[in-house]
């Protein structure tokens, strides 16, 4: 034990300036009071019955074994997953081509980075309702919606984005991707710009094509971010609620009720506050899981 | 050497042919809610592609600010985000520093619980709070609310922070203590000055990011002139038949205007700190 652990146990070593006790006071206050005690209450309503109209509880596992019992949990998972996965696939690969374009434009001073970077930036930082509003408007399954008009004037057929199951999760995953690939992209430049310019020349003495510096050099030297971008966009995904409210509302019947929206309506529309603490802890775990991914990959980085 | 001048033109025009794709893909949709607010009532059911209507008014912005209220909700979406950001700079400011300087068992074991809180739903912190401001009767206050939103942004502020405190030479604040200063006094008259672009990009951002928040307010706020954009929009496009959708496009505009804005005037700092924000922590 060095000396300075041993003085934090005196009450002024304990609130000394070189101790981290009030520096670090008002975020411990903000974080037990708003995130310890709800994760604590969303535990113990989890073994209740407890429910938002009746101030009365009693303790109990069957609102456990009952939520994963439903048959509609699964369908929930399924649509989560189908979800995550396809803005996973997508957001990566437009992300990285993007990136790629915009790193070579500014590499080679060609006009319209800035302009393009912008633009699809605009898309991340619109309030997602907004983003939402904006998809239902141009995927509205009449023929004046937008994508349908486009349909139309190359001749196909009205699509009916929004109302039938597997089309409104395509739409949903469609406004998700317009709203994410924005992050990726930008992770992704950053990561294309740490590549040393140096292993694309020495590539280039030994006669490799463009592609094979791509295939060689660039993908194996992103592979630490691409990993970290996954990591995040997964758990993005999975806490989008605002963007799917004003675009599907969840329908048609539950094709688009992910994890966090079927929360919310367990508990806000069911009116179960036990059952809708179960799914909670579900997401709690599935967040702390995701952490200790991304600390890993972070500590194998050398960042922390 | 010919070749490789085909070559790089080549590649300039796969660059514009990624480009055109995502011009159209980006562009497109706000390029079209931006046509269909200025449409009148008639023109947003033709099946052309005209952008710029034949009759372009202004009347839905007036619509949509005075009669639907939206002056209310994007003053109460503004007070939100400042207060939330706010909040969060205060209370991260100083924790961010502790972690950045100061050696202490489980430094970087909280700082991944910081992390690990970004990653928690607001929904999650959201649905306890509920019961528990409904009986103390602070559901319905903007002033509980934005104490949430503070929560909410804590994370992301911290570790921004934290990023640009450690590109502060540590030197710089021991200098200042050597010369008298307390290390309070360091950290607010040298360090913190020193980091007012990482401070005035960690606000940017996390005021986007709370002028977009809807999870909190959804489910704290059922008083309507007390509801951000974000709800407001949102209750809009539930009353209003879809005859006037070029109204609520308008409405659409207005809530993104100030985040787009604000995003692309200060991009240089936001861009730069978020980047550094995922990769370096």
């Amino acid at each position: 034990m060095t000396p300075a652990t041993k003085r934090r146990f005196s009450p002024r070593g304990l609130m000394g300036e070189n101790r981290p006790t009030l520096w670090l006071a008002p975020l411990l206050a903000v974080v037990t009071l708003f995130y310890l005690y709800p994760a604590f209450e969303v535990l113990r309503y989890s073994i209740t019955n407890a429910s938002l109209l009746d101030p009365d509880y009693e303790y109990t596992l069957e609102t456990f074994t009952r939520v994963l019992g439903d048959p509609v949990l699964y369908k929930v998972l399924r649509t989560t997953a189908i979800f995550v996965v396809a803005s996973i696939v997508l957001q990566l690969l437009f992300g990285l081509v993007i990136a790629v374009a915009v790193n070579r434009a500014s590499k080679r001073r060609l006009p319209g980075m800035v302009f393009m970077r912008s633009l699809v930036l605009s898309a991340w930082v619109m309030p997602g309702v907004v983003i939402g509003i904006v998809w239902a408007i141009i995927l509205n399954d009449a023929d004046y919606g937008l994508a349908n008009l486009l349909l139309g004037t190359v001749g196909l057929g009205s699509v009916p984005w929004l109302s039938t199951p597997n089309t409104a999760l395509m739409s949903v995953i469609i406004a998700n991707v317009w709203r994410g690939t924005a992050f990726s992209m930008i992770l992704q430049y950053a990561g294309l710009q740490s590549i040393p310019e140096e292993l694309y020349e020495a590539a280039e003495v030994d006669g490799a094509g463009t592609l094979q510096s791509f295939w060689y050099i660039t993908l194996p030297q992103l592979r630490p971010i691409l990993m970290i971008n996954i990591i995040l966009i997964t758990i993005f995904t999975l806490n989008t609620f605002d963007m799917i409210l004003p675009l599907t509302g969840g329908g048609p019947g539950q094709a688009t009720e992910v994890l966090v929206l079927r929360t919310y309506n367990v508990i806000f529309q069911n009116f179960s506050l036990a059952g809708g603490s179960v799914l909670a802890v579900a997401m709690l775990a599935i967040a702390m899981a995701l952490t200790l991914i991304y600390q890993r990959l972070l500590r194998s980085e050398g960042s922390l | 050497m010919k070749s490789r001048k085909a070559q790089n033109r080549l590649g300039d025009a796969m660059t514009y042919l990624v480009f055109l794709f995502a011009l159209l893909f980006f562009g497109g949709p706000l390029l079209w809610l931006l046509s269909l607010s200025i449409r009148t009532q008639q023109e947003i059911f033709i099946t052309s592609l005209r952008l710029i209507p034949e009759d372009p008014t202004f009347e839905n912005y007036t619509e949509v600010l005075y009669t639907a209220q939206f002056s209310v909700f994007l003053i109460n979406s503004l007070k939100l985000a400042l207060a939330g950001s706010i909040g969060a700079l205060v209370v991260s400011a100083p924790a961010a520093y502790a972690f950045s300087r100061l050696t202490f068992r489980g430094n970087k074991l909280f700082l991944v619980g910081v992390l690990g809180l970004q990653m928690i739903s607001p929904l999650v912190v959201v649905i306890p709070l509920y019961r528990y401001f409904d009986r103390l009767n602070l559901v319905d206050s903007h002033f509980s609310t934005a104490m949430v939103y503070i929560a909410i942004l804590i994370p992301l502020a911290t570790w921004m922070l934290k990023g640009f405190f450690d590109g502060v030479p540590p030197a710089l604040d021991e200098a200042a203590m050597v010369d008298g200063c307390t290390r309070f006094g360091a950290f607010r008259r040298v360090t913190l000055p020193l980091i007012l672009p990482g401070l005035t990009s960690t606000f940017v951002l996390t005021a986007i990011l709370a002028w977009g928040e809807f999870v909190v307010p959804y489910v704290l706020l059922s008083e309507p002139s007390l509801f951000p954009i974000s709800i407001g929009i949102l209750n809009f496009q539930g009353n209003y038949a879809s005859n006037s959708t070029n109204v609520l496009a308008a409405g659409g505009v207005l809530a993104m205007l100030p985040a787009i804005a604000t995003f692309v005037i200060l991009q240089r700092f936001i861009v730069r700190a978020l980047t550094s924000g995922a990769i370096k922590g």
